[in-house]
């Protein structure tokens, strides 16, 4: 019924990201595959047309291209907080590729799990939170003494 | 700037107020009102419905509410007790009779929301049928709410000066016979 049990984390950006200036997360990408298998295929298009064109788009960003034999085509992206994640691209078309490394490019790198609450501030407040004899008016006083 | 910790800011803001209500010559209703709203936690800026943030409810006097109309006699309550032919049906002034507390909880009850915290909810709602309590309870009153209905006067309650100075719309002849 409830999804009490999985992992969760609170709603943040890493550092105020964005706030005065932007910085991309992602600090590395290696794009692996095979240079004849048919299932590199779209990354191999991929590389021919749009790597050279993303890279000089991300200059935060490093690029590696390695192929390797026999490989299951892969993006291994790694940010800033340390954070890898591999996406495999297994008969991905060349224009599926592109979109999945700009959604990479423009993720925080923090894990993607429940997130509990969809508020969040940066800046809390000075006064301190409220509770219970907050604002209270001084009419209300204390208790009446009961008739015993 | 607060003066608390931020640990002792949590506390603060999530602790529990313990509210005491009066229902002497309350019409049952309108007293659940009032604490079905504060066992929720819904009087307060922080409420969020997965945050058990409800208050507890000192009800006294339950003894002596008062119903409106003819409810004491028209007013049924019904239970089934899950056997067969085992359908009761009872006025509430018989029910009041048997338990003097009944009458405000069932209130209560019916004005919560049907979901799992209820029970939870209805825990924290103390009733007294008369206004003593013990000591435990009573420490920890915070706040007492005012009634939702104001008491009207009897007429043995007005002062003699009270009473004069109503006024009259015809004064009786000296030798008028009352009835």
């Amino acid at each position: 019924m409830t999804s009490r049990g999985t992992p969760s984390r609170f709603l943040k950006s890493v550092l105020q990201n964005g706030v005065g200036r932007y910085v991309c997360q992602l600090k590395r990408v290696s794009i692996i595959f095979s240079k004849n298998a048919q299932s590199s295929l779209g990354i191999r298009d991929f590389i021919e047309e749009g790597v050279v064109d993303y890279a000089k788009k991300n200059p935060g960003t490093v690029v590696y291209v390695s192929p390797q034999p026999r490989r299951i085509p892969k993006i291994v992206a790694e940010y800033l907080n340390g954070n890898v994640r591999e996406e495999i691209v297994t008969n991905k078309t060349s224009a599926q590729i592109s979109e999945l490394l700009t959604k990479l490019s423009n993720q925080s790198g923090l894990d993607i799990i429940r997130i509990r609450k969809p508020q969040h501030t940066d800046s809390p407040s000075i006064q301190g939170q409220w509770h219970p004899f907050v604002n209270r008016p001084p009419s209300i006083g204390l208790i009446r003494p009961l008739k015993d | 700037m607060s003066s608390f910790s931020r640990s002792a800011q949590q506390w603060a803001t999530f602790a529990r107020s313990w509210f005491l209500i009066d229902a002497r010559m309350q019409p049952p209703g309108k007293i659940a009102s009032v604490c079905s709203v504060r066992l929720q936690g819904k009087h307060k800026p922080i409420y969020h419905a997965l945050s058990e943030c409800g208050d507890h409810v000192v009800v006294i006097n339950s003894r002596h509410i008062a119903f409106s109309g003819n409810k004491w006699e028209q007013k049924v309550y019904s239970s089934h007790t899950g056997y067969p032919g085992g359908f009761k049906q009872v006025t509430a002034a018989q029910l009041h009779h048997k338990d003097p507390k009944a009458i405000v909880k069932l209130a209560v009850y019916g004005m919560l929301p049907k979901n799992l915290q209820r029970r939870s909810m209805m825990q924290r709602l103390h009733i007294f049928p008369e206004d003593e309590l013990p000591d435990d309870i009573r420490a920890n009153l915070t706040e007492e709410l005012p009634q939702p209905r104001e008491i009207p006067r009897k007429l043995s309650e007005y002062t003699q000066e009270e009473i004069d100075a109503f006024p009259r719309l015809w004064t009786p002849p000296t030798d008028y016979k009352m009835k």
